[in-house]
């Protein structure tokens, strides 16, 4: 840590930069701007919350610039028990939000190129091309990633990561800490909670030596507890997309859940999820729905196709089809009610070793079916995503006994998340054309 | 009677039978070549009768089979593949290694030859059509464009259609696509070239580019992939002579 | 060299009262299932069956290994197994898991094992809880409850099975055997009893000869080598594979442990065998390894036969490659999946990579 990388952090972003984000959010509330070929016949406005929500990224990606020389930096995977790095002041990156960035943006063919070029095969998850692509050609959406120094692996979301992270490990010469989740075919047992716990446990004095400092423990219970209140308001948000018309779309969680993924533990993410909680009761209050002749509801299985989110929007909102819950977006907040600062090591095992992705097959079906009830839909949209094998194994019987013993129509839609060589949209067209007749028996 | 060749060269692929006679020099002496027929051995049983007529008894003459159906050729005291025999006709061609870009009708490679003719690396692209010439062929076919014409049409577009099918089955209704939104022709075809290249180049990048770039294959003769590959690779494309028969060659002068 | 059929092992074994477990890749505590009586009979696909039914729940682009194996108990091929062991080997093995406990709801019982990521010391004793689960669920079943002498009686089988492998390896050039009779002999592993496979590896180790076996040695890297045709192109190609780092034949040299608790020793054989991306070792690890296999065995190349989709072997390709051309060693790689016949297009690369280290 040096003096001169602390000036130029406090001059360009804390001064500089975050001057200029605030000008340009306080313009764009003024008059609130809707872009140019925004279908404003089919889709609400964008949301008034959107600049703050790209304030916070942006600012969250250039304080990275600046962060070598300033903070220790880690890279972590989605799903991963961040709250320990946050104590301990880390500079926390996403590579997975990282490539999303990279996907939405369009930059996906050219960087995870790079990566095809050095030998990694087009059959592994686009999102870790991507991220490798970007390490190995410095290429990014975002400006320059700030090197790591310590590594965070989770099973949780799946088992590639491990071999991505390896491969960072490797190249960058830096601790790996995988935290292995059991998955839970059944139940989860007390061993496996206890594994999870010795886990984190065992993390802690890697994680502290390779930022020289030492865990507070009223520092966790605090972080721990602003993720939790962030999880819990960003629950409550979902839980909005209950009313009928749904204030706002699956496609806007998939943007606005950057901050949970991403800053989780931090009291700005706390703030930006109770601001987003008031401007989704104003819409619920002024009866604006996200799609603007709402007549359908569907659930979205799966993660996201980043690089298409407006086109499938566009396209379902046309038809007056709104895409009202995600299981993917849902999985940020089903968690909440296993936190408990109180108990942080205990409680974060428990919480970490539930996601959805580490839970079986029939439980995912369960949640769809629970899902669909809840938010009284029409349909479920499962994304069958080349990249994400733990997701999308198990889709066709889900898919098939939505339809046969539930009475849900369910589609299954080949595509990838973040890679658009993968997608076809003439095929896509023809599939959302005959379920959408589907939904219209 | 011309002086007898000391060895002969064979290569049987997929669109083209090739034979080449050489002397002792390696000098090529003579060369055939025909659109592969459906049976191999009656066609290269054809091949010797030519020969024969030309230098008189060969049976004696060292013979190396290379290319998709060297199996079949049971005349031959040796097989070879044709990425072997390739970087030896070209390097003895030009003088020089390098990286020898091929485009064939079923498949593509890229070889890296060192500086004493042998094969130091190489990729290939032998599982999908859309690295080949035959992505070209039936994709410029739904244009109804001549493949001869192609690579004339397309450099002469002033912009280029962007194709991101990776699939050629899941381009031609791209294509269908774009020719219903009123796209010109050769602007589109532009696009596939684009898309053709684009695979050779991560091919090449994947291996390490050594300069200088060579060109060899069936199509050569279109002038948008070297002029093209030139573009995207940044480095000027030699051809040797008789770029089809590169594999023939280097076959005969293995059997030397 | 006879080699015993699967179905014939199967069907002596459960004359003589044993049952059954059909076992899918790649590590799991063999000597434990025999302590119950039970033969693991591993399931590497099996390749060349019609795999159509396991696209009734799977997708394309889960690796042909899982395919088959789905299909393969669809279409009655695991009718003789009592149990289907599915280690979590990989996403798609976990994925396997799932739709089989909650979908596909086989006859057979299903068990499930879960495989630590890491090598510490919280990481073993997770793996000997978790293999004593094992021991649990099967003495509920089966009724039976052997106890530490027992297992131990079992151990010392496997571990001296796994010794006698070891042997075979190490004195694989001085067999005039070719490739493919020499993997044939190997894979009997996978489901031969472990004393049965001591004696046909003693008799053929009887056999040794002074002779140096020729062909251009080779390594070969990957999951299964399958199809085995591979290996009698390998013999026409004059190449021989004098070692492998293949994760059902030499990744699976499990060495001898200490512990006196048998749960404690069968967690310690697992973790005991070559570096292997499922189960937690680094890329340095593997590299170090994978160069010292070339030069104990002075292999010219590496080839590396991956079954396609195969995520835990992709990732660490493209190092390990570097890592042999830093050193001089070619490498090629190939892509298979196990239903299809190798093709020419295949067998043209490796005879190019053959012409290239000769």
């Amino acid at each position: 840590m040096n003096i001169a990388s602390h000036i130029k952090y406090f001059v360009n972003v804390q001064v500089g930069a975050r001057s200029y984000i605030r000008l340009k959010r306080r313009q764009g509330a003024r008059k609130p701007r809707i872009p140019l070929n925004w279908n404003t016949k089919c889709l609400a406005p964008p949301l008034k919350i959107d600049g703050l929500t790209k304030e916070l990224i942006a600012l969250h990606y250039l304080s990275g610039r600046y962060a070598d020389g300033r903070k220790s930096v880690a890279w972590v995977t989605s799903g991963a028990p961040v709250e320990i790095l946050q104590a301990l002041g880390y500079y926390v990156l996403y590579p997975e939000n990282h490539a999303a960035v990279c996907g939405v943006k369009r930059k996906v063919v050219e960087i995870a190129g790079e990566a095809e070029n050095a030998g990694y095969s087009r059959d592994i998850c686009s999102y870790a091309r991507t991220d490798i692509g970007a390490m190995l050609s410095g290429k990014s959406a975002v400006g320059q990633l700030p090197k790591p120094d310590l590594l965070l692996a989770c099973t949780n979301i799946c088992q590639t990561v491990l071999h991505w992270y390896r491969v960072l490990a490797h190249h960058f010469d830096i601790p790996l800490i995988t935290i292995d989740t059991p998955f839970i075919y059944t139940e989860s047992s007390d061993a496996d909670i206890k594994y999870v716990k010795r886990q984190l446990e065992d993390s802690i004095p890697v994680a502290e030596q390779a930022c020289s400092r030492r865990l507070k423990y009223k520092k966790l219970q605090d972080v721990l507890k602003m993720s939790k209140d962030a999880s819990e308001l960003w629950l409550q948000i979902m839980q909005r997309g209950r009313h009928r018309p749904a204030p706002i779309s699956a496609f806007d969680q998939f943007i606005q859940m950057a901050p949970i993924v991403e800053m989780r533990g931090k009291s700005a993410t706390v703030d930006f999820y109770a601001a987003l909680l008031r401007e989704v009761d104003e819409r619920i209050e002024k009866g604006i729905g996200a799609v603007v002749h709402e007549r359908k509801r569907l659930l979205w299985d799966n993660l996201p196709i980043w690089y298409r989110l407006r086109y499938l929007a566009e396209y379902l909102g046309e038809r007056g089809i709104a895409v009202v819950a995600s299981t993917y977006t849902n999985a940020w907040g089903e968690l909440a009610p296993f936190m408990d600062e109180n108990r942080p090591i205990e409680s974060m095992a428990k919480t970490y070793i539930h996601p959805i992705l580490n839970r079986s097959t029939g439980s995912k079906l369960e949640t769809m079916k629970k899902m669909s009830e809840d938010f009284h839909l029409n349909g479920v949209i499962l994304h069958s995503d080349r990249s994400c094998k733990p997701y999308s194994i198990g889709q066709i019987d889900q898919r098939n006994k939505l339809i046969r013993e539930y009475g849900i129509p369910a589609l299954l839609l080949e595509a990838d998340h973040n890679d658009p060589r993968s997608f076809s949209e003439e095929q896509t067209a023809s599939r959302l054309d005959a379920f959408v007749e589907m939904l219209e028996n | 009677m011309p002086a007898n060749p000391a060895a002969l060269g064979i290569d049987v692929g997929s669109t083209t039978v090739k034979l080449i006679a050489v002397d002792r020099n390696g000098v090529i002496l003579w060369h055939h070549l025909k659109t592969a027929e459906p049976r191999v051995e009656p066609q290269v049983d054809n091949f010797f009768e030519m020969v024969s007529k030309k230098f008189g008894d060969v049976s004696d003459i060292p013979l190396v089979a290379t290319g998709y159906g060297r199996k079949l050729v049971r005349q031959a005291a040796r097989q070879i593949t044709e990425i072997t025999c390739h970087a030896r006709g070209v390097y003895q061609q030009l003088g020089h290694g390098g990286t020898l870009v091929d485009i064939g009708g079923q498949d593509s490679k890229v070889i890296i030859i060192n500086s004493s003719g042998q094969v130091e690396d190489f990729t290939m692209n032998d599982k999908c059509a859309a690295g080949t010439g035959r992505f070209l062929e039936s994709t410029a076919g739904r244009l109804h464009v001549d493949v001869d014409q192609m690579g004339t049409v397309a450099l002469a577009a002033q912009e280029e259609a962007p194709i991101s099918s990776t699939c050629t089955v899941f381009a031609e209704s791209e294509i269908i696509s774009k020719i219903a939104n009123g796209i010109a022709v050769e602007t589109i075809l532009k696009g596939l070239h684009r898309s053709l290249i684009s695979r050779i180049v991560a091919m090449i990048r994947s291996l390490g580019l050594i300069p200088p770039l060579m060109l060899s294959g069936g199509v050569v003769k279109n002038p948008a992939i070297r002029s093209m590959l030139s573009e995207e690779t940044g480095e000027s494309v030699i051809l040797p002579e008789l770029p089809q028969l590169m594999g023939a060659y280097g076959a005969a002068l293995m059997a030397l | 060299m006879k080699i015993p059929q699967r179905k014939h092992i199967i069907k002596e074994f459960k004359g003589q009262g044993g049952k059954v477990a059909a076992v899918l890749p790649i590590h799991y505590p063999r000597a434990l299932f025999r302590a119950f009586s039970i033969l693991p009979v591993e399931v590497w696909g099996p390749p060349g069956i019609d795999s159509s039914y396991g696209g009734t729940h799977l997708q394309a682009y889960i690796c042909s290994i899982v395919h088959n194996a789905l299909s393969f108990l669809k279409t009655g091929g695991l009718d003789e197994a009592d149990f289907i062991l599915i280690p979590h080997t990989c996403d798609s093995l976990q994925g396997l898991g799932s739709v089989l406990i909650d979908f596909v709801r086989p006859p057979q019982q299903v068990l499930t094992l879960y495989l630590p990521r890491s090598k510490g010391k919280t990481d073993y004793e997770f793996l000997a809880n978790e293999i004593r689960r094992i021991y649990n669920r099967l003495s509920e079943i089966t009724g039976l409850h052997p106890d530490d002498t027992a297992i131990f009686k079992a151990i010392k089988i496997e571990e001296n099975a796994d010794r006698t492998l070891a042997e075979l390896y190490s004195k694989r050039q001085m067999f005039t055997l070719d490739n493919l009779d020499f993997y044939r002999l190997i894979r009997t592993r996978e489901f031969l009893p472990a004393e049965h496979f001591i004696d046909m590896a003693q008799s053929v180790l009887s056999l040794l000869n002074e002779e140096k076996l020729n062909g251009v040695p080779i390594i070969l890297s990957g999951i299964v080598p399958e199809p085995m045709e591979v290996m009698s192109a390998l013999n026409e190609m004059g190449a021989c594979v004098v070692a492998d780092d293949l994760a059902c034949c030499g990744r699976r040299l499990y060495q001898s442990g200490s512990s006196t608790d048998p749960f404690q020793r069968l967690s310690e054989n697992i973790f005991s065998a070559a570096p292997d991306p499922t189960r937690g070792d680094s890329l340095q690890d593997r590299i170090d390894y994978l160069k010292g296999l070339v030069n104990k065995s002075k292999a010219k190349g590496v080839i590396f036969y991956d079954v396609k989709f195969c995520e835990p072997e992709l990732f660490d390709l493209p190092d390990l490659r570097k890592a042999l051309k830093g050193e001089g060693v070619p490498s090629l790689t190939l892509e298979v999946d196990i239903n299809d016949p190798i093709s020419n297009q295949m067998l043209t690369r490796i005879e190019t990579f053959m012409e290239v280290i000769k």
